[in-house]
Order: C-alpha cells, then sequence, then structure tokens
C-alpha cells in the first residue's frame, strides 16, 4: 500500500540524498554536543578551560547544529519529496538543490566555526554569525527554488494540505531572515526592541518555518501509510490558516515583566491559545495514525502527540502567573524540546522511514534497527523533557523564595540535570543508530535488498483498509 | 482513536496513489466522499468561535489598548492630560539634603557662631517675604537668630536672578522652604512657587541682602 514506488522518485534521488545525509550527519554532531553543554550543567569545571568548549558556546553550536543543520536539511528534503510526489512529475531544477545544499551546508559549518570562536550573536534560535546570514538566504533560496517549481507546475491543479505547509516553509523563511538580518545585524534596532524583534524571529522560526516544514511531511505520510482520507479534513485549511496567521504573534511570551508595553505579552498569550485550534485539528486529522502498527507512523503519532503538548504547554506558560513561576528555569528548554524534538524530528524521522525506501528503491538495512532507533528515541526524549520538567519545579521553588541560596537551588536540580545527561546519551546512541542504519541503506550494502514496488519490507507492515 | 469504520471516513478506492490522494481529499473538501463522517462541525466551530470570544475579552483586559505607554498589564491608558502631584515637602526634603544640610546641618540646628539654626528660628518661621528673599538673593553681614549672633559666613545667591551661583527655580525654592518651615518642629505655612515668583518679580535683580533690609520687610 505504502510501497507504491514512481519512477520520479529515482529521478530525484540525488538532491534529496544528499539533503538527507546533511541532516542526519548534523542531528548526530549535535546530539554529541547536546551531552557536552548538559554534562556542563552539573559539572560547570568540565572542559571550561578550552574557550571553544565552554557552556555558552557548546549549547549555541548545538542548538546551530540541530535547527539549521538537522531539522532544516531533512525538512526540507521532505518537502521536496512531497511537493515532487503530488506535481507528478521528476523534481525539476535539481542542480538549484544540490548547488543550494551545499552552500546551506557550508554556511552551517562556517556558523559553528565561527560560533565556536566566539562570534554567536546571543539571540535564542539565531547563534548564526552575522556574516553566513546572507550565504544562508541564498542557498535556502536555491532549494526552494525546486520545490516552488514542482508546486506551480504541478500536472493537477488541485492543492493538498501538504502543498500549503511546504509553500508556506518556503516562503517564511527568507522572510524571517532577511527582516531579522537587517534589524539585527545591518541596520540594528535600539534597545527593548532587539529583544521584541528577536523574540518574534524564534517563535516565526518554529510555528511558521519548522512546524510547517514536518506537518507537510505528516500531512502527506499518514493517509498514504494508512490509506485513508484523512478525517475532518474540510478544518485543515482553517487550522493552516490559524497557524500562518497568528502563529508569529507570539514572539513575546518571553518577555513577560520585561521592559515592553504591556500590549505584546498579552497579544503572545491570545496567539498562543488561539494556536491550540490548529494543534487541535492536526490531531484530528492525523489521529489515523495513532492506531496504525508502521513504525514509521509510530514515529509519527509521538511526534503529533508532542505537537498537542508543546502547543498547550505554550498557551499555559504564556500566561503571567505561570511564566513568573516557568521564567529562566528549564521548564522552557523542556518546551523547546518537546517542540524541537518530540513534534518536528519525530515526524521527520518518520517521515524519512517511509521515504527512503522509495527514494532509494530498496528497503531499510535494518528493521531492527528501525525499532531501536524508535525505542531510544522515543524513551530519551520523555527522559530528557521529564527531567527537566523537574529541575525547573526545584528550580521555580527555590528561585520564588529569598530565603534559599542560588547554589543550594543548583545542589537540588542536581540530580535531574544528571538524568538529562542521561537521556541526552540516550538520544546520541539513537541518533548514531539512525546514520548508520541511513549510511548502510544508501549505500546499498542491503542484503535484503528487494525493489520497493513490490511492495512494503516488512518494517513498513501497512494495515488494510 | 480510529479503528471503528463507523466513525471514520474509509475513501472509495485507496490514497495509495498520488493522484488518488489528491483526488479523494478534493472530493472530501467539497463535501462529498466523507461517508460516515460523524464529525459534528458545530463542535469544531463552536471550539473556534470560543476561542476568539476569549481572545477578543483577554486583549480588551490586558493590553493597556495597545497603548505604547503602558506596561502594566491590569492599568488602562489614561484620559486628559497626565497631571503629576508632587508634595512640596518630600521635593523640599531631597534638595535641602543635597544642599543646605553642608551648613545648616541635619536636623537644622546649624553651627553655633558660624551657621545660623532653621529649627525654632524667628526667621524661618517669621513673614514668608523674609526667607524667600534670604534664599533668592543671599544674607550678607550680621543676623540675630534665636537671641545669638552670627556674622562669621554669608548666605549664598540661591535664585533665579543675574550672577547667581545656583539659580534654582522658584519651584525648588519653594519647595525647600515649605520643608524648613514644617520640619523640626517648626509650624509655619507652607510657601508656593507663586510667591516667590512675585517676591523676584517685585525686586528684580540686586545684590546680597542685609539683615536690617530684611526687617523692613513685613
Amino acid at each position: 500500500m505504502n510501497g507504491e514506488w514512481t519512477p520520479n522518485d529515482s529521478a530525484s534521488r540525488g538532491p534529496l540524498l544528499l539533503l538527507l545525509a546533511f541532516g542526519i550527519l548534523w542531528l548526530v554532531v549535535s546530539a554529541g554536543l547536546g551531552i557536552i553543554a548538559s554534562f556542563q550543567l552539573h559539572e560547570p569545571e568540565f572542559l571550561s578551560e578550552y574557550a571553544i568548549l565552554t557552556y555558552g558556546r557548546v549549547s549555541a553550536l548545538c542548538e546551530t547544529a540541530f535547527v539549521y543543520g538537522w531539522l532544516a536539511n531533512a525538512g526540507l528534503a521532505l518537502a521536496l519529496w512531497v511537493l515532487g510526489r503530488l506535481s507528478g512529475e521528476p523534481l525539476r531544477a535539481q542542480n538549484w538543490a544540490v548547488a543550494g545544499t551545499l552552500l546551506w551546508n557550508a554556511s552551517v559549518a562556517a556558523a559553528l566555526v565561527g560560533v565556536a570562536s566566539g562570534d554567536a550573536t546571543g539571540f535564542e534560535f539565531l547563534g548564526l554569525p552575522s556574516y553566513v546570514q546572507l550565504v544562508m538566504f541564498f542557498s535556502y533560496g536555491a532549494i526552494a527554488v525546486a520545490g516552488l517549481l514542482a508546486w506551480s507546475g504541478r500536472i493537477r491543479r488541485v492543492s493538498f494540505a501538504s502543498h500549503w505547509y511546504a509553500v508556506a516553509a518556503l516562503f517564511v523563511f527568507p522572510w524571517i531572515l532577511s527582516v531579522v538580518h537587517v534589524m539585527l545585524f545591518a541596520a540594528p534596532a535600539r534597545g527593548v526592541l532587539q529583544a521584541i524583534v528577536a523574540g518574534w524571529f524564534a517563535r516565526s522560526a518554529w510555528a511558521l518555518w519548522l512546524a510547517p516544514l514536518s506537518l507537510c511531511a505528516a500531512y502527506y505520510v499518514v493517509p498514504k501509510a494508512t490509506g485513508r482520507v484523512l478525517p475532518a479534513y474540510g478544518y485543515a485549511a482553517p487550522g493552516f490558516w490559524c497557524l500562518i496567521l497568528v502563529g508569529g504573534l507570539a514572539g513575546g511570551r518571553h518577555l513577560v515583566g520585561g521592559p515592553v508595553p504591556a500590549w505584546i505579552p498579552s497579544v503572545a498569550a491570545v496567539s498562543c491559545v488561539l494556536l491550540l485550534f490548529n494543534a487541535f485539528v492536526v490531531a484530528l486529522n492525523l489521529r489515523c495514525a495513532f492506531s496504525s502498527k508502521a513504525v514509521e507512523l509510530r514515529f509519527i503519532s509521538v511526534g503529533i502527540g508532542a505537537y498537542v503538548l508543546s502547543a498547550v504547554a505554550d498557551s499555559l506558560t504564556t500566561f503571567r502567573a505561570v511564566a513568573e513561576r516557568t521564567q529562566f528555569t528549564h521548564a522552557d528548554e523542556a518546551q523547546g524540546q518537546v517542540a524541537l524534538y518530540g513534534a518536528a524530528s519525530m515526524i521527520l524521522f518518520g517521515g524519512i522511514y517511509h521515504a527512503l525506501p522509495l527514494i532509494t528503491g530498496k528497503a531499510w538495512y535494518s528493521a531492527r534497527l528501525v525499532v531501536a532507533h524508535l525505542v531510544l528515541a522515543v524513551s530519551g526524549i520523555i527522559l530528557l523533557v521529564g527531567s527537566l520538567c523537574l529541575s525547573a519545579f526545584v528550580q521555580s521553588r527555590g528561585l520564588l523564595d529569598p530565603h534559599v541560596q542560588f547554589s543550594e537551588i543548583f545542589q537540588h536540580a542536581r540530580p535531574w540535570l544528571l538524568m538529562a545527561t542521561l537521556a541526552r546519551a540516550v538520544l546520541l546512541l539513537g541518533s548514531t543508530v539512525f546514520l548508520a542504519n541511513f549510511v548502510l541503506t544508501a549505500c546499498g550494502i542491503s542484503e535484503a535488498y528487494r525493489p520497493a514496488s513490490l511492495g512494503p519490507p516488512s518494517t513498513l507492515e501497512a494495515p488494510g483498509p | 482513536m480510529n479503528g471503528d469504520p463507523q466513525r471514520d471516513p474509509v475513501p472509495d478506492q485507496a490514497v495509495a496513489a498520488d493522484e488518488r490522494l489528491l483526488e479523494a481529499h478534493e472530493r472530501a473538501l467539497r463535501g462529498r466522499g466523507d461517508r460516515g463522517d460523524r464529525h459534528r462541525p458545530l463542535a469544531i466551530g463552536a471550539s473556534l468561535i470560543a476561542l476568539a470570544l476569549f481572545s477578543g475579552v483577554y486583549l480588551e483586559r490586558y493590553t493597556g489598548h495597545f497603548s505604547p505607554l503602558i506596561f502594566d498589564e491590569n492599568a488602562k491608558p489614561l484620559k486628559g492630560e497626565l497631571v503629576f502631584k508632587i508634595d512640596p515637602v518630600v521635593l523640599g526634603q531631597r534638595y535641602y539634603g543635597a544642599e543646605c544640610v553642608a551648613c545648616h546641618r541635619s536636623q537644622g540646628e546649624g553651627s553655633p557662631g558660624i551657621y545660623p539654626p532653621l529649627a525654632g528660628s524667628e526667621w524661618v518661621n517669621g513673614p514668608p517675604g523674609r526667607v524667600i528673599r534670604i534664599v533668592v538673593y543671599g544674607l550678607r553681614g550680621k543676623v540675630r537668630v534665636e537671641g545669638n549672633d552670627f556674622s562669621a559666613s554669608t548666605m549664598p545667591v540661591y535664585g533665579r536672578i543675574l550672577n547667581s551661583g545656583h539659580n534654582w527655580s522658584d519651584r525648588k525654592i519653594a519647595a525647600v522652604l515649605t520643608y524648613i518651615r514644617q520640619e523640626w518642629g517648626n509650624k509655619a505655612d507652607p510657601i508656593s512657587e507663586d510667591d516667590v515668583a512675585a517676591v523676584r518679580k517685585a525686586v528684580g535683580n540686586r545684590d546680597a541682602m542685609s539683615e536690617d533690609e530684611l526687617e523692613l520687610v513685613k
């Protein structure tokens, strides 16, 4: 059912495999850096004599590699693949996509070198030194050309939910990056406005860029793998517009109590609450994934669950009464992990597990490694988010009590931070397993070779209609 | 969650092929092909309306009507001109602490033989015209306060007049005078900005006052 292979898949194999390879490589790099950063939270002296490996730089490196390395590459690969398949033709402008991919990843590497040598900008989600931002703008545009041509040149003029999310993501990133480049670096806004612009960028990068990239994959893979029309599909369009119109307005949610006009955090709160509608529609549309036994849908259903959880957590912590307790604790980090790892990455994992056999024409090298990755990724993310939440609880109680010393708070949070490091190690193991399976599959060393057109391999069993 | 074929729509044809996927969902959008769909559109529409209502109420209540000057989410923008009411005693205390305290001391006791006291002084508690003149124009020569003679020092010129060392505004002088006339047991009437301005206008620019000139002022 899901394994229907078309000649177009192999025709567009090159750029897609290149994007995926870079993405998964950065995922492993980021997981390794994540362990160092997490370790330094409970052993502050660890590697502190090397400037390159101090906490501030390592955590910025980890975030940059994850967002601009892993999520961007993998998300773009799946978006191009979905747009190409829905267009009914081989991907066009492939040389643009390849050139863009090479340039994009060269600039990610340059950004990492820049951050390591102390050029990080200090803004959340935007550790990128200003000198790579223009290159990233143009290389993203080059990759997007292939996707936009596939969209505008589609044979059937109808559009599907995946189209909307993919095209939105292709247009949004150059927009937000150019705005933030002008307003923070080329002609920097002064004072408080900087924090507002940086908050808007961080929020938009998630709500308008990374979330749509992963929802594009989810909206395509779920009906393909279950063989069912999405239930309540009529609400998909209002759900999409809800995300696009109000998603970026929540930029001020971290400015509660800050020196900004009161309406900025209040609008952020309203935006987060309205986004519950989007999460609700996504869960309603894609709920067939929850009852499926296909392994890619296991990943995606975890991702959808995390997406809803992240929307609920965002709308709770955006209110002032709650924000007073969660601000400046690890709750923020936990929320970020729920969104970026729990939601976006899990959906992209599922999408890649679905897409790669079709792109390569071969089954995954090892079905066991797929299951191993599922177990490691799910347990790792639950452990990570759980321990960060417990640490946040300890911190929040201590920080609000003027009689508690700061060092005491650290001592109490330490066991949970140790657990977070353990979780990071589990995630690194999972990512390495994923990389190994990907490399073995892509290099064609697969012993279990069978053309995907003959039917799905055993791990990708789809339920009959 | 699904599984029950009665509740979830099953397409006529599988959506395995991409054209079928597009077709089936296009049909679903147009309200056909969603056989067995039991979702209540009203419930979903109502949830959206509820969220929109909440947003409207929240924005009305907690945004300060989008004023760029409101930083407290519970505040509302003020209508009309903003009027600040300042307690002259508090203001005067601040200026006294910055300047006068150096000679007249923190309790207004002065220094015996050098700087006259303010606490209980007949000059401070006397006619407003006298103290206003002392501060605006300064005082030179001998002065008798509470039965003691002081002649070792000079009261500097504070008023906004020609060759003034301090150039204090009338409001500042009125605040300081009000403060010293109501502090340390003094119980004289407050002095307003207009009182100071009137004296300054009547007398004009001149050099420091002497005790004899001041005693003519009633």
